[in-house]
């Protein structure tokens, strides 16, 4: 397909670049791959000079554009969740601009697709999360009767989060009552004798809240260059394991002592 | 159950069972179709590479390391033959290699009220995370130096 030099209005493509930045961000690309793709988006639809400085928790782009002014745009990263496919669509949509195989219009078109790309379902995400903290199970030594209770509260937690955030709750608070709920629901399948080994079952569901991705995610930035965007990922990745922690620790202890020793 | 089953059984069964662990949270990560197979196998490969490092009394950290590269270098490769970004295969490859059991233990020795332990446990904990960012920064240059792209966009083209 032939390039259209048809000047794109500076403010369409400012936008479009923007958006681009913010969904990487929003579904847990890397730092700079979410700078990169803003940056290509921008100078692929005529911007002489395009500069991104993105964060976990904002993006700002400023490019020079062929009318011959400046402009600007800060958007504010404030959900984050991990959407590989939304990555990987973006990710495409960035270098077919760049290798000039789309126009702004096709562009804008296939952003708004990804924009709209849908979640999965209720009953699959909990379905996949109850296989998640099952299979863990096993990995870590359970046996077939810890994996089912693990999946169980597996399928339980996994919507616990999303449940709090509707009702604007803060992810540090979310993050406790889901770590209390996965050992409290643990610790009660053991006192009743469906789970034999308490710590592979417990562990198995964990594995759904711990912030692994982000702890690697934060260190891949540092490493990258990306120094702000690292220890921010960093603090949020230690906050979010502190919560589970806290959770998790205080069900133990109300299972130890309160309940009347839940664990023998 | 296990028992009656031969011995190598059991480490076949830990890769499947990392495999299948692997693809539940490449669902709750919203990858899609084929992506999901490719995930399942990076998380069978790094438990797979893991395990008897850690078996022939190497310590996490370093099983975690050399895992950790070994899933870079094959999501670089996938990344390059599907044309996307190698960072999918990465989040959904490493989960398994993920230290959730340290801060579980962490935490318990904790309420426990052995300090030293729990301290000690949280610091091979961390150190672990490290190791796993470490190894996929190593395969990421290794494969920028033996031009893994390239090689694999060869592949795909066929």
């Amino acid at each position: 397909m032939d390039r259209s030099f048809e000047p794109t209005n500076p403010e369409d493509v400012l936008l479009l670049a923007a958006d681009a930045a913010r969904i990487l961000l929003e579904s847990g690309s890397e730092t700079y791959r979410a700078e990169e793709a803003a940056v290509a988006v921008a100078t692929a639809l005529g911007g002489a000079e395009a500069e991104c400085y993105a964060t976990p928790t904002g993006v700002t782009i400023s490019f020079a554009g062929i009318d011959g002014r400046i402009h600007s745009i800060v958007r504010r990263i404030k959900r984050r969740s991990m959407h590989l496919e939304r990555v990987a669509l973006v990710d495409e949509l960035a270098r077919d601009l760049a290798a000039g195989r789309k126009d702004y219009e096709a562009a804008s078109a296939s952003h708004e697709r990804i924009e709209r790309f849908p979640e999965r379902g209720i009953a699959l995400s909990s379905g996949a999360a109850a296989a998640g903290a099952g299979f863990f199970t096993l990995l870590f030594g359970g046996a077939w009767n810890d994996a089912l209770v693990a999946a169980a509260a597996g399928a339980l937690v996994s919507r616990l989060p999303p449940a709090m955030a509707k009702r604007k709750l803060p992810d540090f608070f979310s993050n406790i009552v889901a770590g209390a709920a996965a050992t409290l629901f643990c610790l009660a399948a053991h006192r009743l004798g469906l789970a034999a080994n308490v710590d592979a079952t417990t562990i198995g569901v964990l594995m759904l809240l711990v912030p692994g991705i982000a702890v690697t995610n934060a260190i891949r930035d540092t490493i990258a260059g990306d120094l702000v965007a690292g220890v921010a990922r960093g603090a949020d990745a230690l906050m979010s394991a502190a919560a589970i922690s806290v959770g998790a620790g205080a069900a133990y202890w109300i299972g130890r002592t309160v309940a009347g020793g839940m664990l023998r | 159950m296990m028992a009656f089953l031969p011995p190598l059984w059991a480490p076949v069964a830990a890769c499947l069972w990392a495999a299948l662990a692997t693809v539940g949270f490449a669902i709750l990560f919203n990858a899609r179709g084929v992506d999901l197979l490719l995930a399942a196998l990076g998380g069978a490969l790094g438990w797979g590479i893991a395990a008897p490092l850690r078996g022939s009394g190497g310590s996490e950290a370093v099983a975690c390391l050399v895992a950790s590269m070994g899933i870079g270098i094959y999501a670089e490769l996938v990344a390059a033959i599907r044309r996307r970004p190698a960072s999918i295969y990465i989040a959904c490859g490493i989960i398994p290699l993920v230290p959730g059991g340290g801060m579980y233990f962490t935490m318990l020795e904790y309420v426990r009220g052995h300090d030293r332990q729990s301290l000690s446990i949280a610091l091979a904990t961390l150190l672990t995370a490290g190791a796993i960012a470490v190894g996929l920064s190593v395969s990421n240059a290794l494969s920028r130096l033996l031009a893994l792209r390239r090689i694999g966009a060869r592949i795909g083209r066929r």
